[in-house]
C-alpha cells in the first residue's frame, strides 16, 4: 500500500497519542480466549503475547467525535499471509473507550468487542504514561520502560485484526502511518490489574514482562487506515 | 549518497524479518510463497549472503562462493572454530586413522550396535577431563540432540523447565518435547528467577533450570554463581550448556563452571563438539546413574546414529591437545585476541555486555541487516548477522567470533572494517 484514499470500506483515524505494549503471557492462559480458527503466535513455545494499546483521538480526529481515549486488549495470533505480510496479527478481545458513540460505532462497523464506556483515560504525554479505569476500579497503568528513546521511524506498518461477533470470525486490514519508536527493553512497564476489561485473564507479577513497546513521537500525529472487516474462513 | 542514508524508500525485503514468514493462518500455506518471494527479492538485489558455500576450511582466511557464482576471499569472523582444531593437522590425522580403522559411519544406534571402541575412549577421556568421582559421559550425534534428549527425558508433563530468556533453541525445543511447563526469566537475572521458583516450588513438582556458560548472542557469561545458589535453595536441578565455553573457558578448559567454581553443584552439563572441538556432536556429563538412564531414555540418542568414527577420533585428539600445553596456549591467546578486538571497538561501537570470544556489535535497526551483511562481505569480512527475533528489536547485531588463530593484523583489520561500517550505516558511537 502506498497511499490510502477514502473509500467506502475504509475509515482514516487521526491520533495524537499512541502507546502499545506487548506482554509475555503463558499460552495456556490466553488460549481459552481465542476462536478455534486461529492460533497464538508464540515467541517461544508456551509463551504468547498479550497486547494493550492506548490511543488518544483528538477532536476532529474522526469526523465529529470529541477528544476521547481508547484502550484495546488483544492477543498476537498467526497472520493470514495470503493477504500480505503484517507486522503483527491481533485477535481483539476487549475494547474500551471514554466515548460511548465511538464504542457503538466500533461494535457496529468494526465488529469490535466493546467492553463498556471507561470512566477515565489519563494520558501523561511528557512521561509517555497512561492510566485507565472504570467503575470496577483501575484497569491498568502503562509507561514507557526504555531509558534510551531512539529513532522514531515513520515507515508504514501493516497489521491484521481478527474479531469475533456472533460466532463469526472477521478479519480487517489496518495500516499505521506514524513516527513510532519501538524497543524491547524489559523494565517496569506499569501495572495490569485483574479487571473485567481483560475478560478473566489473571496475570501474575512475573508474567508482566514487556516484550515490545511502540510509542508515537510526542508532538506528532499519526494516521490509522482501518478497513471494514470481512468474514474470515 | 549511499543507499542506507538515502531518504528514498528502502527495498521491500528490508522491511521484513524472518519471523514474519514463519506461520500463516488458513489452508493455503501462504507463508511458503511469501518467504520464497522475500528470498527471491534479496537474491535479485544481489544481497543474498546466506547459505554461502565455503571453498576452504574454517581458517581465519576463507574463500566463499556467493549464489551468483562470484568468489570472495574473506577474513573469517563467523566460525565457532575457537581453538583452530577443526583443521589442526594432528586432529585431521587422528580422524583419518579412525576412518581407516572403523569406516565412514557408525551405522547404528549407540545403544544397539553403533558404539565403537573409539566412542568408549572418548567417554572415558571426557570423564577424566572433568575428574569427578562417580560421573560419566553420554555421547550424542549433535549438541542440539543432546539438549532436546536430555531435557525431554529429565522433565515430564506437569514438571517445570525454567529458561534464561537468551536460551538456545535446543533448550526451548527440549522443554517443549518434555511437555513440562516452560517459564522464562530475564537474562542472567537471579532475582527474577527466584520469583518464579518461589511460586512454582509450591506445586512440589520437578523443576529444571537451564542456563548457558557463554551466551552465543550476548557473548557474556552465565551468572552461574547466583543462579546455582537460587536453584539449589528451591530444590531445583540445574543444567549448564557449555556449547560456547567448553575447552575455552576456565584455566583447564572445563568451561564456565570451572571459571565460576560451580562444577560440583551442576546436575547436568551439556557439551558440544562443533565449536572448540572442531567436529560435530554433543555430550552430557552427569552422575553415572543418570548417564545410564539417559543412554536408554534420551530419544534423540536412542533413535539417532552414533557419532561418526572419524569425527570421534578427531574430537579425541582435540581433547588431548586442549588439555596439554597447546590448549593452555590457545586459551591464553583467544582471551588476549578477544580483549584486543574489544579494546579496538570500545567507545567506537556498542559491543553490549560481551566478556568472551563472542563479540556482538549492535547496529540496531533490523532493516539494515541484509544490506549490511552484503556490505561487510564485499569489504572482505565474514560475520554472522543476527536480527529480530533472534535478538531484540532495534538491537540487531553483527556477531564476531574471535579465535585463538586470528593474528593481531587480522583483528585490527576487522576492527577497522566494523568501524567503517558503523559510519556508513549510522551506528557509530
Amino acid at each position: 500500500m502506498t497511499e490510502q484514499v477514502a473509500v467506502d470500506n475504509l475509515i482514516i483515524w487521526e491520533f495524537d497519542f499512541a502507546m502499545t505494549t506487548f506482554y509475555e503471557v503463558d499460552t495456556d492462559l490466553i488460549t481459552p480466549l481465542l476462536p478455534k480458527q486461529i492460533s497464538p503466535m508464540e515467541i517461544v513455545p508456551g509463551v504468547s503475547l498479550l497486547n494493550i494499546t492506548a490511543f488518544n483521538f483528538p477532536e476532529g480526529g474522526l469526523g465529529y467525535l470529541p477528544n476521547f481515549q481508547e484502550l484495546i486488549a488483544s492477543i498476537v495470533v498467526t497472520p493470514d499471509l495470503s493477504r500480505g505480510v503484517p507486522k503483527f496479527a491481533m485477535y481483539i478481545f476487549s475494547l474500551g473507550s471514554t466515548c460511548q458513540e465511538h464504542l457503538d460505532h466500533s461494535t457496529d462497523y468494526y465488529k469490535l468487542p466493546s467492553y463498556k464506556k471507561l470512566e477515565y483515560g489519563k494520558i501523561n504525554r511528557a512521561d509517555n504514561a497512561i492510566e485507565f479505569g472504570d467503575t470496577d476500579g483501575p484497569i491498568l497503568t502503562m509507561n514507557n520502560c526504555s531509558t534510551n528513546i531512539g529513532d522514531f521511524l515513520g515507515h508504514e506498518r501493516y497489521f491484521q485484526a481478527f474479531v469475533l461477533q456472533d460466532d463469526n470470525l472477521f478479519i480487517a486490514d489496518l495500516y499505521l502511518k506514524a513516527a513510532l519508536f519501538e524497543h524491547q527493553d524489559q523494565g517496569d512497564a506499569g501495572i495490569i490489574n485483574n479487571h473485567p476489561f481483560l475478560k478473566g485473564l489473571e496475570l501474575f507479577d512475573e508474567e508482566r514482562v514487556p516484550y515490545l513497546q511502540m510509542l508515537l513521537e510526542p508532538g506528532t500525529r499519526g494516521k490509522q487506515f482501518y478497513y471494514k472487516p470481512e468474514k474470515y474462513g | 549518497m549511499s543507499e542506507q542514508k538515502s531518504k528514498e524508500k528502502k527495498p521491500s525485503y528490508t522491511e521484513f524479518t524472518l519471523d514474519m514468514f514463519s506461520r500463516s493462518s488458513g489452508k493455503n500455506h501462504a507463508e511458503i510463497k511469501q518467504f520464497n518471494q522475500w528470498r527471491e527479492d534479496v537474491i535479485s538485489a544481489d544481497k543474498y549472503t546466506f547459505e554461502t558455500p565455503h571453498l576452504t576450511p574454517q581458517t581465519p582466511e576463507i574463500v566463499v562462493r556467493r549464489i551468483h557464482g562470484d568468489e570472495h576471499r574473506l577474513f573469517n569472523f563467523s566460525s565457532y572454530n575457537y581453538l583452530g582444531y577443526a583443521n589442526h593437522p594432528e586432529v585431521i590425522n587422528a580422524a583419518k586413522d579412525a576412518l581407516d580403522k572403523f569406516g565412514l559411519g557408525a551405522t547404528g544406534s549407540p545403544l544397539l550396535n553403533g558404539t565403537f571402541d573409539i566412542h568408549k575412549q572418548l567417554e572415558h577421556a571426557l570423564t577424566e577431563f572433568f575428574g569427578q568421582e562417580g560421573y560419566g559421559i553420554s555421547l550424542f550425534s549433535s549438541g542440539y540432540g543432546a539438549n532436546i534428549g536430555v531435557v525431554s527425558s529429565y522433565i515430564h508433563k506437569g514438571d517445570y523447565v525454567v529458561l534464561d530468556h537468551s536460551s538456545h533453541a535446543s533448550l526451548i525445543d527440549g522443554a517443549v518435547m518434555s511437555q513440562g511447563t516452560l517459564k522464562l526469566f530475564r537474562h542472567n537475572d537471579a532475582e527474577f528467577l527466584e520469583r518464579i521458583l518461589k511460586r512454582i516450588a509450591k506445586d512440589n513438582r520437578r523443576i529444571l533450570v537451564c542456563v548457558e556458560g557463554v551466551y552465543s548472542t550476548d557473548g557474556d557469561y552465565g551468572n552461574l554463581k547466583d543462579i546455582v545458589t537460587v536453584t539449589k535453595k528451591y530444590g531445583a536441578s540445574i543444567l549448564v550448556d557449555e556449547a560456547h565455553s567448553l575447552l575455552v573457558a576456565g584455566a583447564s578448559g572445563q568451561g564456565a563452571v570451572e571459571k565460576f567454581d560451580v562444577l560440583g553443584d551442576v546436575d547436568l552439563l551439556i557439551g558440544t563438539f562443533s565449536k572448540s572441538f572442531g567436529g560435530v556432536g554433543g555430550c552430557l556429563y552427569a552422575k553415572q546413574e543418570l548417564i545410564n538412564y539417559m543412554n536408554y531414555y534420551a530419544r534423540s540418542r536412542m533413535f539417532s546414529c552414533a557419532l561418526d568414527p572419524a569425527v570421534t577420533g578427531g574430537i579425541l585428539k582435540a581433547l588431548e591437545l586442549a588439555t596439554g600445553p597447546d590448549g593452555y596456549a590457545k586459551r591464553k591467546r583467544i582471551v588476549e585476541n578477544a580483549d584486543h578486538l574489544r579494546s579496538l571497538l570500545i567507545n567506537k561501537v556498542d559491543i553490549g555486555t560481551s566478556q568472551s570470544w563472542v563479540i556482538p556489535i549492535i547496529f540496531g535497526d533490523e532493516r539494515k541487516s541484509i544490506p549490511l551483511a552484503d556490505y561487510l562481505m564485499r569489504k572482505g569480512y565474514d560475520f554472522s548477522i543476527m536480527m529480530f527475533p533472534a535478538v531484540k528489536k532495534n538491537k540487531s547485531i553483527i556477531r564476531a567470533f574471535v579465535t585463538s588463530e586470528h593474528t593481531k593484523e587480522q583483528l585490527e583489520g576487522c576492527a577497522e572494517a566494523l568501524i567503517d561500517a558503523s559510519k556508513e550505516y549510522d551506528f557509530a558511537l
